[in-house]
């Protein structure tokens, strides 16, 4: 009889995506409240409504729409990101960092095909868009999506180290 | 609880499968992506500029610097020097997304806050080499800027952009805005070429901020603080900005 390996690729892949995305997440987070690019760093108000502008460029919303994601966007990548390290309810979380990289996806990918010459805003600093800004959120996407789905499969199988002995040894 | 072999080994093939599919469900529409992006390289053709027949126009050349912006030419600057803020716009006339920003939003801001003595705003002319008349409606627009018709300019300029674009024809476009007299001016005056240095300037201070792309402008503050803003961007979106730099 074959036990599974408690390192197998789907393991790997989890955590891989818990380190790699809850750290960008955390970065891209504090990046655009810190301004880490600015000397001085402004005050928090004006690096959110910059935020609000890199937002505002991709034409995809209302004005008020991105004054809105710009306010909160910043704190949900903190949380999410810290979140997925912890490893806390990983099933709820990873969908939704799924959620919300695959809409970053989406959201380069029209603002490409659309010919907009606009700057990311993916960690505020200016960083023009362009094929490598959508190939690496297109693999960060993938990333998270593989994630999530071997959370989902991991979670319906007790984990090799703590299944309990059926043997009856 | 364990699995027999051909159970484990049916769980890996399905994992190596749903891999694979989304794999190949990426590479299909990142070959896309860069199928666009082979398109989008677009044929740029030099505007031919008539040599100049006559003597020059007498114009200032003259330069003022404001709150450490240099090399503003006056004749496309607006408001209050004393403004807290300064804001410079790189615009190209014949970019979409300069239309855009100059009809929606740089009216309104010349509007609320350069009318206002809150915001001093610089047009800086950022003619692309991709487009082919955008050098020529520079010209123009300077131009008129020196006989004190910039706005009208400009705004009609910006506004048959779709036209002019096609035909070329923006001389035609900058005298049916003008008076024949006026028109008479401006035309010797780009036929003379004597404020080129003027635009080359403002490309050169473009690519030393640098500007990669058109429209960007860029906010400064009295206390030398300077935040860019790259593309079109909402005038509502832009007002929480500028309020706060502004109070």
């Amino acid at each position: 009889m074959m036990e599974s390996a408690p390192f197998n690729l789907r393991r790997v892949i989890i955590w891989l995506g818990r380190l790699v995305l809850g750290g960008i997440l955390i970065y891209a987070g504090f990046a655009k409240m810190i301004r880490w690019d600015m000397h001085p760093r402004p005050p928090l108000g004006i690096a959110r409504s910059l935020f609000a502008l890199q937002i505002d460029s991709y034409q995809m919303l209302p004005p008020w729409a991105s004054i809105q994601v710009a306010t909160w966007l910043p704190w949900a990548e903190i949380a999410l990101g810290l979140l997925l390290l912890i490893g806390w309810r990983l099933r709820i979380w990873s969908t939704l960092v799924t959620l919300i990289v695959g809409g970053f996806f989406l959201a380069v990918l029209r603002a490409y095909f659309l010919h907009l010459d606009i700057n990311c805003g993916c960690f505020a600093k200016p960083e023009p868009l362009t094929i490598w800004t959508v190939l690496r959120d297109g693999a960060l996407f993938l990333l998270a999506l593989f994630m999530t789905i071997f959370v989902f499969r991991e979670s319906r199988r007790p984990h090799p180290w703590s299944a309990p002995d059926k043997s009856g040894a | 609880m364990p699995k027999s072999v051909s159970e484990e080994f049916v769980i890996r093939r399905s994992n190596l499968a749903l891999i694979a599919a989304l794999v190949i469900i990426l590479a299909g529409s990142l070959t896309l992506v860069a199928a666009s992006a082979t398109q989008k390289t677009a044929a740029a053709k030099s505007a031919a500029v008539k040599p100049a027949q006559e003597s020059a126009p007498q114009v200032s050349l003259a330069v003022i610097s404001v709150d450490g912006v240099n090399d503003i030419d006056p004749t496309k600057a607006f408001g209050s020097k004393n403004a807290p803020v300064v804001m410079e716009v790189f615009s190209d006339f014949q970019c979409p997304a300069c239309k855009q920003l100059f009809t929606q939003t740089t009216v309104r801001v010349t509007d609320n806050y350069v009318n206002s003595n809150k915001v001093f705003i610089v047009h800086r002319d950022f003619p692309l080499p991709m487009h082919a008349y955008s050098r020529v409606a520079a010209s123009y627009s300077r131009a008129a800027a020196h006989i004190g018709r910039c706005e009208v300019v400009e705004q009609a300029l910006f506004q048959n952009q779709e036209k002019w674009e096609v035909t070329g024809d923006v001389k035609g476009t900058v005298a049916a805005v003008l008076s024949p007299a006026d028109m008479k001016k401006v035309q010797a005056l780009v036929d003379s070429r004597v404020l080129e240095p003027l635009i080359e300037k403002d490309k050169q201070i473009g690519q030393m901020v640098p500007v990669n792309q058109t429209p960007t402008s860029i906010i400064h503050t009295k206390d030398g603080q300077s935040y860019p803003v790259v593309g079109f961007v909402s005038f509502d979106v832009l007002k929480t900005l500028l309020d706060q730099l502004t109070k």
